[in-house]
Formats: C-alpha cells, sequence, structure tokens
C-alpha cells in the first residue's frame, strides 16, 4: 500500500475520532467542571491543605495544574469509544476498509493526541489571561509538553481498553487509572504537600506521573513557579513513547488476535 | 482468474467449530449465492474473506492474494455490508455514509455527491440526520446496504442484505446487485431467501454445519435433488392401464393415482414429459393435459441440509 494511502486512511480515522469527539463536547466539560468543583470543595473543607505557605496563589496554581488535567481527561475519553467499538462489534467495519492495520491503530492514536490538544486550547488562553505569558522558548516547551502527554495518555488509554477481551474488567482497568492519575498527581498539591501526605517512596512516584510532570512544566512555563524538574521534559517523552509502544502492540493484538 | 479461492478452510471459535475444511471456487465477475441454516458458517467465511477473522488452517485467496498474508492487499478489493449493522449510537447516517465515502477513496466532494445519490435511491435521505439509535432496524439495513453501494468494490460481499429490509429496497438491491455485477464486480450474497437466491444468483453453495454441502447453479441444484419435480397429468381412460404405463418407465418414485389424474415424482421431468405422454399414449390413454413442477428451492434446501422433504 503506497505511504500516501497509508497517511490517508490514518487520518481519516483520526478525523472519525475528533468528528465523535464534538458530540461529546458536554459531557467533557461538565466532566471537568465537576472535577473542578471537588477539588474547590474538598479545599474548603479542610482548610489546612491549602496552606498559603505551600500554595502562594491557588487560582494560579490550580489553573497551571488544570492544564494538564484538561488534556488527559480529553485524551483519555478515547478509551470509552475504542472499548464500546470492540465490545459492538463496530471495530469490525474499520478492519474492513482499505487501510492497513498500523493505519487504524496509529489513526486512533492520533484521534486523541488531537483530542487533548484541542480541547486544552481553552484552557491554554485561560492561563494566558490568569497567569502569564511564556517566552518563545518557554512556548515552544509548553507544546511539546502537551503533544507529549498527548500522546501518552490517549496511548494509555488505549493500551488499557485492548489489554484484556474482559469488558468489566476493562472499565474497571480504566476507571482506577483515571482516578489514580487524577488524584495522586500534583495538579491540587505541591510536592511539598505531597511530601507530607505520601510516605516517601509514592510521594516520588507521585511526582513522575505524566500527569505531574507535565503539571510542573507548565507552572514553570508559564512563569508560576521558579523550579522545575531538569529531566522532566525527557522523562515525560520516555513515558510517551513507552506507552504508544504498548498501546500499538495490545491493540493489534486485540482486533487481530480472532 | 477467481474472484475468491477457498482452499481447506477452517475456523475455529475456542472449541466451536465454525467453518469445517471449505473448498469453493468463486468466479470473477457471477452473483454467488451462499445459502445454510442459522449457524452454518456463512457469515465466517465472509467475515475472513474480508480479513476480520483470520482462518484456523486452510486460507482463503482473493483475487489471488492470501487473507493470511496479504490482507492489506485483500481489503483494496473487499467491501461488505455486515448482517448486524456497525455503528456507534450516536453516528448518524449521512456522517457515516460521507466518512465511508472518504475512506473507500472519494474526495470531499465527490463524497457529497455520490452519499446523496445513494441516500435518495434507497429512501434514506430523510433519516440523514437522525441518530443510529433512532433508526428502524430495516433503515440500519440499508445503511449498510449503502456502503458497499458507495464503495463498488471489485469484490462486493452481501450478508443477509434483505433481511428485515421492505419489498420496494428489495427491488431496488437487486437491481444494484446486477448492475454492479455488469460493471465488473463480483457479488457475494449469503441469504437465507430462496425468492432471492433464485432471483439473483448465478451459482449457489449450501452449507450445512460448517461444511460445503452442494454446488451449482439453480437448475443443477434442483436436478440434484431425487425425485424432485412432480408430473401432474390429466387423462381419459382406464386408470389401472395408465397406471401400469407408466409404471414401465425408469426412474418413476413415488406417484399418486386419482379417477382422471395421475401425479408422479421424478427428476428432470421436463425432459421426460413427452416419453411420458407417448407412453400412456400407445396403452390407449387420452392424456388432456400435462403440468411439470419444478422441485422450489426450498425443497432443495430442505434436501441438502438433512430436512425431508415435504410429503406428496
Ligand atoms: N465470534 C464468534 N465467537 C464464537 N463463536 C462464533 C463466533 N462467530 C460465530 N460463531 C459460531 O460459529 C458458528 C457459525 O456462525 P455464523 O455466524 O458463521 O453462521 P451463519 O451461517 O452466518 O448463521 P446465520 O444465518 O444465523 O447468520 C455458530 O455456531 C456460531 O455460534
Ligand atoms: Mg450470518
Amino acid at each position: 500500500m503506497e505511504v500516501r494511502d497509508q497517511v490517508r486512511g490514518c487520518l481519516l480515522i483520526a478525523y472519525r475520532d475528533l468528528l465523535r469527539f464534538w458530540k461529546f463536547k458536554h459531557w467533557l466539560f461538565s466532566q471537568i467542571v465537576m472535577n473542578l468543583a471537588d477539588v474547590v470543595i474538598f479545599a474548603l473543607v479542610f482548610n489546612n491543605i491549602v496552606n498559603r505557605q505551600y500554595i502562594p496563589d491557588y487560582v494560579k496554581f490550580m489553573s497551571t495544574g488544570v492544564l494538564a488535567v484538561s488534556v488527559f481527561a480529553s485524551s483519555f475519553s478515547i478509551a470509552r469509544e475504542v472499548g464500546a467499538e470492540i465490545r459492538r462489534e463496530v471495530v469490525q467495519y474499520l478492519l474492513t476498509l482499505p487501510t492497513s492495520r498500523n493505519a487504524v491503530i496509529a489513526g486512533r492514536i492520533i484521534g486523541g493526541t488531537l483530542r487533548g490538544l484541542i480541547y486544552q486550547t481553552a484552557f491554554i488562553a485561560l492561563n494566558l489571561a490568569v497567569v502569564g505569558i511564556p517566552s518563545p522558548k518557554q512556548s515552544v516547551i509548553i507544546l511539546y509538553t502537551s503533544f507529549m502527554l498527548a500522546a501518552a495518555m490517549s496511548a494509555l488509554a488505549i493500551a488499557i481498553t485492548t489489554s484484556t477481551r474482559d469488558f468489566n474488567l476493562q472499565a474497571t482497568f480504566r476507571a482506577l487509572t483515571y482516578y489514580m492519575l487524577f488524584f495522586f498527581s500534583n495538579v491540587f498539591y505541591p510536592r511539598e504537600v505531597l511530601a507530607l501526605r505520601f510516605p516517601g517512596a509514592l510521594a516520588t512516584i507521585v511526582t513522575h506521573t505524566p500527569i505531574s510532570l507535565a503539571a510542573e512544566v507548565y507552572r514553570w512555563s508559564f512563569g508560576y513557579s521558579e523550579y522545575i524538574n531538569p529531566t522532566a521534559l525527557y522523562e515525560l517523552t520516555l513515558w510517551a513513547f513507552t506507552l504508544l509502544v504498548t498501546a500499538s502492540l495490545l491493540y493489534r493484538r486485540n482486533i487481530s488476535g480472532r | 482468474m477467481a474472484a475468491v479461492k477457498i482452499v481447506n478452510f477452517v475456523k475455529r471459535f475456542g472449541e466451536v467449530t465454525a467453518v469445517n475444511n471449505l473448498n469453493l471456487e468463486i468466479y470473477e465477475g457471477e452473483i454467488f449465492g451462499l445459502l445454510g441454516p442459522n449457524g452454518s458458517g456463512k457469515s465466517t467465511t465472509l467475515l475472513t474473506i474480508a480479513t476480520v477473522y483470520k482462518p484456523t488452517s486452510g486460507d482463503i485467496y482473493v483475487f489471488e492474494h492470501s487473507v493470511s498474508r496479504e490482507g492489506d492487499t485483500v481489503r483494496k478489493f473487499v467491501g461488505i455490508a455486515f448482517q448486524e449493522p456497525k455503528a456507534m449510537w450516536v453516528d448518524t447516517p449521512y456522517e457515516l455514509l460521507l466518512w465511508h465515502a472518504m475512506i473507500v477513496g472519494y474526495t470531499s466532494h465527490e463524497a457529497k455527491n455520490v452519499v446523496k445519490e445513494t441516500m435518495e435511491r434507497l429512501n434514506l435521505w430523510e433519516h440523514r440526520k437522525k441518530q443510529f439509535y433512532q433508526l428502524s432496524g430495516g433503515t440500519r439495513k440499508k445503511l449498510e446496504i449503502a456502503k458497499v453501494m458507495i464503495q463498488r468494490p471489485r469484490l462486493a460481499i452481501f450478508d443477509e442484505p434483505t433481511a428485515q429490509v421492505d419489498v420496494i429496497t428489495k427491488h431496488a438491491l437487486w437491481d444494484v446487485v446486477r448492475e454492479m455485477r455488469d460493471n465488473g464486480s463480483t457479488v457475494i450474497v449469503a441469504t437465507n431467501d430462496m425468492f432471492e437466491a433464485e432471483k439473483i444468483c448465478e451459482r449457489i453453495a449450501i452449507m450445512y454445519r460448517g461444511e460445503l454441502r452442494t454446488l451449482g447453479s439453480v437448475k443443477e441444484l434442483k436436478d440434484q435433488v431425487p425425485g424432485g419435480d412432480v408430473v401432474e397429468v390429466s387423462f381419459e381412460g382406464d386408470r389401472e392401464e395408465a397406471k401400469d404405463a407408466l409404471l414401465k418407465l425408469d426412474g418413476i418414485g413415488r406417484y399418486m393415482l386419482g379417477n382422471d389424474k395421475i401425479v408422479a415424482y421424478l427428476n428432470k421431468g421436463e425432459e421426460r414429459a413427452a416419453e411420458i405422454v407417448s407412453a400412456l399414449m400407445s396403452a390407449g390413454i387420452k392424456v388432456k393435459r400435462i403440468m411439470v413442477q419444478e422441485p422450489t428451492l426450498d425443497d432443495v434446501f430442505f434436501y441438502f441440509t438433512g430436512a425431508r422433504l415435504g410429503e406428496g
């Protein structure tokens, strides 16, 4: 098959996922609003958690954190459809189209990645207004980070969904991963608080998840924080590639194993 | 060149053997019917041709390309209308078909035209903006048919296309199938509708429990049913003499004798009608009327799938 056809097929598959995404925009928005509401309520109830000493400006702290969450939630949404399409055998349709399996797999991952990036633009605007204006170099870093995070989350979502043929197990894994990544991150608490709350090893792990890494980069790039983990970008890249490879292998096995 | 060549094809799902050592050749440019009771392996075979499943053993060649090893190439030739329509609930018919048109190679401008044309032909246009879950069963099936109409593949597969659809759509589909064939496509239709099979298929295979039972044109299949033709002769004269004259002939199976009518079951009834008439006449019986009825495809189906022919 010609490369041109492959690319076209792959982009059309991704485009299909974007069209679907558009239908779920309200769902996604409410999802994020709900998550944020949780955080605010949390903060009010456990007032001591949001300590001025650790978080000088809660609004700026949260806005930069939400940048990571928005990419995560929207890229991760690809999982539901990939899963539902396997369950309802709609995937059989994709398998008969005049494209290669690689184009299908790559298209889905790109679809998820684009969902994350597109959805994030609204929150980028929010940060520009509320937090600060990044330098050109920082802008490039932001772009790169978002891209890697979106790809990693899209791949993770697909990997989990295709890791087993048991649909209940799939849904459980997916929900578990979603909430683990969501709550065990530095999006809501800075690393100092994490260190107090979680035992040593766990606190370290939490700061090295893709979401925490990205949030840290965003906080630095928008000028909220002085600190940046010097290897954050490398770690994020490593996450992205590992997850991409895993997802491709699992998805392929899942759709062609029969 | 064979459009499809199925060689020692076996497909198992765990313990279940869905298809057991199938060998079959489908010629380029023909309309081929795949018949068989529920669960006989039709869909499994078609889905393997369309590269959804992989053969457990054996192989299938589509225009000489192996489905096991050259899936990418095979998919360029094949389009399939699934037995169970494939879509997510939020999808709308227009979007589905537009995207389908593009992925099978149309530019977005061409796609719009061909989709509208096809939807109008199948009376789908008014449903274009509904969500998939709002569509009736027949409308969903029409969407599957529309996909293949749009694609115009070299090998078009319809898996029970007219189950659930109205008679107008049936005729539209039959026209489409013939048009496709006239434009050079090979068409495979799996069906449980004997009328449909007889109407459009040039050759037919009957499967039973994952195995091929018989293969041939409708006429050939009917001739294989022993004692399948019904010859009914109305006469004037002695009924016992008429009976004796008839039984002297070869190959008369069952018969029924009335006062002025004799009904016999035999093969190739049409060819043997003259023989019967002359045998009766030379016995001094006056033949008033003779009628030959073929077995129906239902009879053929019953015969090859284990059920007995209806009692005379
Ligand atoms: N994905 C699957 N997993 C397990 N068993 C299957 C699967 N698909 C088909 N089978 C089994 O394989 C056999 C053949 O099924 P298939 O769908 O090919 O029959 P069919 O001839 O198309 O029947 P129908 O007329 O009902 O459509 C059946 O026993 C069915 O239960
Ligand atoms: Mg079937």
